[in-house]
This record gives C-alpha cells, sequence and structure tokens, in this order.
C-alpha cells in the first residue's frame, strides 16, 4: 500500500509540534454564533450520557409512563443495587479486569519489543514485514474471529483466557506502529555508548529504551485496556456464563421473572460499566488524544 | 558489514525482537484466514464430525442468494451514507473549534468522549434514547408535533444506526483538528491578503493541505464500516448473538447475515465463504479509494519518509 511510503506533512507537523491541538492563532469575528452552535451540539454529543444516568434514577414505572417526566420524581439509588445483585455483577466485573489487564500488560510490552526492532535493527525483509503490519492495521478483528473462534474451539481453548494471553503476545500493529515512530525519533548515541560497553540488543532495549518511552507504555497500556474492555464479540463467542465479561452480561441479562429487559437497571449496570473507561480518560485524556492523532500519521 | 565477525546489527535480534508479531500474524490473522477458505469448501455445520469437501458449491450457491446480496448492497449503502457524513461531520467540527475560542478544551472533550465509550454502552444509551414510548427523542420531536416514530424497528432502525455511528466521530475530529493545525497560517494569511475569499481559502489551500489526512479517515472509515456488525446487533430489541435473527431487516448487513449463516443456520462452511467473498469486496474498496486518491490527495515530498 502507498501509505507507507509518502506521509502526509500537515499531520506530520502536529506530531512532532507538541501541545498543538490547543492553539487558536487569530481573533475571529462572528464567535457568538459559534457559541450558539457549539452549545446545541454539545447537547447532542452529551446528551445521551445525561439521559442514560436520569433512566438509572428513575423507577420502572416512571420511566414506562406516558407521558413521562425528564427527571426521575425521586432519586432511585436502588437501581444500583439491584444492577449489581440481579447478576453477579463483582464476579463479571472481576472478569473483565482479569482479562484487560492481562491482555494490555501483554500487548504494551510485545509491541514494544516488536517496534523496537521495526525502529532500530536491520536484517534482510524488514521493509516487507513492515508494510505487511501497516496492511494488516486495516484488517479489523471483524473478519478473523468467526474462523479464529472455530479454531479455538477445536482446540478446547473455549471457556478459557489463553485466547486473550495469545492475543496479548502477538502485537498489536496499531501499537507497533506508536512505538515504532517513538522509539525511531531517539538519537542513536544512546545506543552507541551501551554497544561499546558490551551491552547486547535485548539489554539496550529493557535498559535504556523501554524507561524512556514511559509515556508510550502508558497510553498503550490505557489504550489497550479500553478495547479490551469494551469488547463485545469475543467474549461473546468464547466465554460461556461463569467465565464471560461486563460487556456480555449488561447487554441482555437483567430481566423480570416474566423475561422483559429492565431498563432502569440496566442503565444502571451501563453506568456503572463506563465508569473506569471514564475515570481512565479523564486522568489520561492527552494520552487519548495524542494516540488517536498518532494513527493518522502513518509512516 | 561483519568484519571480525562482529556486526552491529545481528540479524537474529531483529528476527527476536519482532517474532511476536510474526507468530502472531502467521497463528492468529493468516491462519484462521486460511482456515477459513477450507472451512468454505466444506459443508461444516459447527458441531458434528460427519462433514465432507463440496469443492466451490458454497461460493456457486453465494452467487445465486438474494438475502446475501440484499444485505451486501444495503452495507455499501450504509456505508455511503455514513462515511461521508462522518468525514464531513469531523471536518465540520474541526474547524469550529480552530478559532479563538474560550474553553476549547472542554467543547473538545464534550465531542471525542462519546468515541471511547464502549460499544455496549453506546447502543444501551441510544436504545433508551430511541425509545418508542419513553425516549426523549420522540418527547422533543412530540413538542415539534411529530408523531411518535419506531425507531428501532424496520424501517427507520437503519437510520438509528446511521446516528448511533455518527455519535463517535469524534475520534475523527481530533484527527482532523491537529490536521488544520498543522496547516501554515502563513499559507492562508497570503491567499486572504491576495484578496481570496474565505471559502476557496478553504478550498484552495487548507483542503489540499490536509487532504492526507482526509483521505485516511476516509480509507479506514469505509473499510471498518463495510464490517460493522455489533451494532446493529445490539441495537436490536434483543441484543446477543444466540438472536441474531432478530435484528431488523433494514439494519441486517452484510456481516450480520454471516452471523446468521454460522449460529442461525450452523452453516460455518457457508458462512466462511461469505467471509471470504467478503474479504475480496472489501480488497476492491479499498484499492478503488486508492487509486481515487491519486485525483484528490495532495502530498508534499518529504525526503525523510523512510527513516
Amino acid at each position: 500500500m502507498d501509505i507507507g511510503k509518502t506521509r502526509p506533512i500537515a499531520a506530520a507537523r502536529t506530531a512532532t509540534g507538541r501541545g498543538t491541538l490547543r492553539g487558536p492563532r487569530r481573533p475571529r469575528p462572528g464567535n457568538g454564533a459559534a457559541y450558539v452552535l457549539l452549545m446545541a451540539l454539545s447537547v447532542v454529543f452529551a446528551g445521551p450520557f445525561l439521559w442514560l444516568l436520569l433512566a438509572a434514577l428513575k423507577t420502572r414505572e416512571e420511566w414506562v409512563a406516558v407521558p413521562g417526566s425528564v427527571l426521575p420524581d425521586q432519586v432511585q439509588w436502588s437501581n444500583f443495587t439491584q444492577a449489581l445483585t440481579d447478576v453477579n455483577f463483582a464476579a463479571y466485573a472481576m472478569n473483565s479486569l482479569f482479562l484487560s489487564t492481562t491482555y494490555a500488560f501483554l500487548i504494551t510490552l510485545s509491541s514494544a519489543a516488536v517496534g523496537f526492532g521495526f525502529a532500530r535493527l536491520r536484517a534482510p525483509g524488514k521493509r516487507a514485514m513492515f508494510l505487511v503490519v501497516l496492511s494488516t492495521m486495516m484488517l479489523p478483528q471483524v473478519l478473523t474471529i468467526l474462523p479464529t473462534y472455530v479454531m479455538f474451539s477445536r482446540l478446547g481453548l473455549v471457556n478459557t483466557y489463553w485466547p486473550w494471553v495469545l492475543w496479548g503476545l502477538a502485537a498489536s500493529p496499531y501499537l507497533v506502529f506508536l512505538f515504532r515512530q517513538f522509539f525511531a525519533a531517539i538519537p542513536r548515541e544512546l545506543e552507541d555508548a551501551a554497544i561499546i560497553d558490551g551491552c547486547g540488543w535485548p539489554r539496550i532495549f529493557v535498559r535504556i529504551f523501554l524507561p524512556l518511552s514511559r509515556p508510550v507504555l502508558i497510553t498503550a497500556f490505557l489504550l489497550s485496556f479500553t478495547w479490551s474492555w469494551g469488547d463485545y464479540i469475543a467474549p461473546a463467542l468464547l466465554l460461556d456464563v461463569d467465565h464471560t465479561t461486563l460487556s456480555v452480561a449488561i447487554t441482555s441479562w437483567y430481566k423480570d421473572p416474566h423475561g422483559n429487559g429492565i431498563p432502569t437497571v440496566q442503565a444502571a449496570a451501563a453506568t456503572l460499566y463506563i465508569m473506569p473507561v471514564l475515570l481512565i480518560f479523564f486522568f489520561a485524556q492527552r494520552h487519548f488524544v495524542r494516540s488517536v492523532v498518532g494513527s493518522a500519521v502513518k509512516g | 558489514m561483519a568484519r571480525n565477525g562482529w556486526s552491529r546489527y545481528p540479524r537474529r535480534h531483529f528476527y527476536l525482537f519482532v517474532g511476536p508479531w510474526v507468530a502472531g500474524f502467521l497463528f492468529l490473522t493468516a491462519a484462521p484466514l486460511l482456515y477459513a477458505f477450507a472451512v468454505s469448501l466444506t459443508n461444516f455445520d459447527g458441531s458434528s464430525p460427519r462433514w465432507r469437501w463440496i469443492g466451490f458449491r458454497n461460493y456457486v450457491e453465494l452467487f445465486g442468494d438474494q438475502a446475501a446480496q440484499a444485505a451486501l448492497v444495503r452495507t455499501i449503502g450504509y456505508t455511503a451514507m455514513v462515511v461521508p457524513l462522518s468525514v464531513a461531520g469531523s471536518l465540520g467540527l474541526a474547524m469550529l473549534l480552530n478559532r479563538r475560542l474560550k474553553a476549547v478544551g472542554f467543547w473538545r472533550t464534550v465531542f471525542f468522549l462519546p468515541s471511547i465509550v464502549p460499544m455496549v454502552a453506546t447502543a444501551i444509551m441510544w436504545k433508551l434514547i430511541l425509545n418508542r414510548d419513553s425516549g426523549i427523542m420522540n418527547a422533543v420531536l412530540g413538542v415539534a408535533g411529530i408523531r411518535p416514530i419506531s425507531w428501532l424497528v424496520d424501517p427507520v432502525a437503519f437510520y438509528a444506526l446511521v446516528i448511533l455511528t455518527l455519535w463517535g466521530l469524534g475520534g475523527g475530529m481530533v484527527i482532523m483538528l491537529a490536521a488544520l493545525q498543522g496547516v501554515p497560517a502563513e499559507l492562508e494569511e497570503a491567499a486572504r491578503v491576495d484578496g481570496a475569499s474565505r471559502w476557496s481559502v478553504f478550498r484552495h489551500v487548507t483542503l489540499p493541505m490536509i487532504s492526507p489526512v482526509v483521505y485516511f479517515q476516509v480509507i479506514t472509515g469505509v473499510i471498518t464500516t463495510l464490517q460493522i456488525v455489533i451494532q446493529p446487533l445490539l441495537l436490536a430489541e434483543t441484543s446477543s448473538i444466540s438472536t441474531v435473527g432478530q435484528v431488523p431487516q433494514s439494519t441486517r448487513l452484510y456481516m450480520v447475515q454471516v452471523y446468521q449463516d454460522f449460529f442461525l443456520h450452523n452453516r460455518f462452511g457457508y458462512g466462511s465463504a461469505m467471509l471470504w467473498v467478503f474479504f475480496l469486496v472489501i480488497l476492491a474498496f479499498t484499492l478503488l479509494v486508492q487509486r481515487s486518491s491519486r485525483l484528490w490527495v495532495h502530498y508534499e515530498v518529504d525526503s525523510d519518509a523512510d527513516r
């Protein structure tokens, strides 16, 4: 693919100039209209969060009442307790946490190693291999997950967390790219000194490059953690009722004795479910912005 | 290179470092695809050991499968609608934020946040909003005198899916914003001084400068939108893989159809054939977009492209 050869210069510039995401340059007239527009758009983008929370605070009767009211008559925290007890919320949260942490930890390290190889080492076939990395970035999991599921079920890996370990060890092309860009920018003198001291590449990687890449390591970990936390297809296909994750549990398991879904309790569960992602986002927003921007800067 | 038997770059070290990815590519990407091809030549039903090779019969059947073809057309129509809207929308938002405003960081967060919310939660949120009787969407429309709309069933479900997808365009907006801020201000100012209108500055200076990023957005947008499957699945009344048969007709995109053949009809062989045909379709679309890029993507020569 061509993307490996040319490089969008505009994006490249923003990737190197740091903190450019703020920068307005000159005053412009007509900002009053802009604020009105921003306000209106914010309602559309933030509204769903608010409506979710409001639904989580209503009684079921209030929710189905016609005509309904926007605000709950009396705030109902009981939906949250019911969300925690109706299904074994804590157990599924632990499954999600365990699985996502393992996956994120492994894929961060493996992607760092692979990114280091592509950035600092040389061997025949490197260019071709990197092109394959870039093209697999274009091949999302959805296409391979079904045959993978069939394969794994024949290998007896269904209902275990081994698939996530394997996926974690296999590195992600996206994160490999992120690490490669970072490592490629580090001056050569740093490794020269270590080579003269007789240090091998594995040690140079672990002792010099890994510690330097702390911000990228954090970005990669948080990013892959949220991928796995939010993933639905893989756990739905590969894990049974006891092993599955929160994302599967909250989609369709909140039901009354008649088998009808209880939207208010599900809303409470969904609120709890997105909390970790929102927390990660608010504490590490710049990491997210950087990684998203980095993805557009294909090398 | 290897004077005195020493080399700065021993080959095995490169392969050692890159090894995890190579193994992953071979066993977790290439192997499943090849395995799917092998399965597509059988009548495997997912469980029984009594399967046999049937050659290309699945592919032949697929060419006469009207449901699959309808799903493909629907998917292409959906992509043709969603990708331009989300690229234009994210560019529009980015341009709105790329000016001297108060609290730019706040607005950016508001627009970006939806794109990182897990799809499971996004679907739950929109089902609450689009609920026919209790959702706020119909309540708001009701004020304007519009009768309640059944958003989640045919034929409107298609547009519900479009809305849900567009809600997450904040990720694209952040990329566009970064690209816009990479455009040298001198260029635009020079054009303004020369008497160009604001529109022609945008059309002839800004847009060409950011076209590589727009191109990236279009190509990734096309590839991911074609493969959408969990959104329609989760937006359906009963959201789970085992009830994939209940996804409304209008949101039965190609991959949903594939899931139906796997898990509803237990036709793993046929489903695998569908996957492979789709793989080729996606490849064709990617090449198409890539070819078209020569006409509208503007690259500046960049000498250190291959570091």
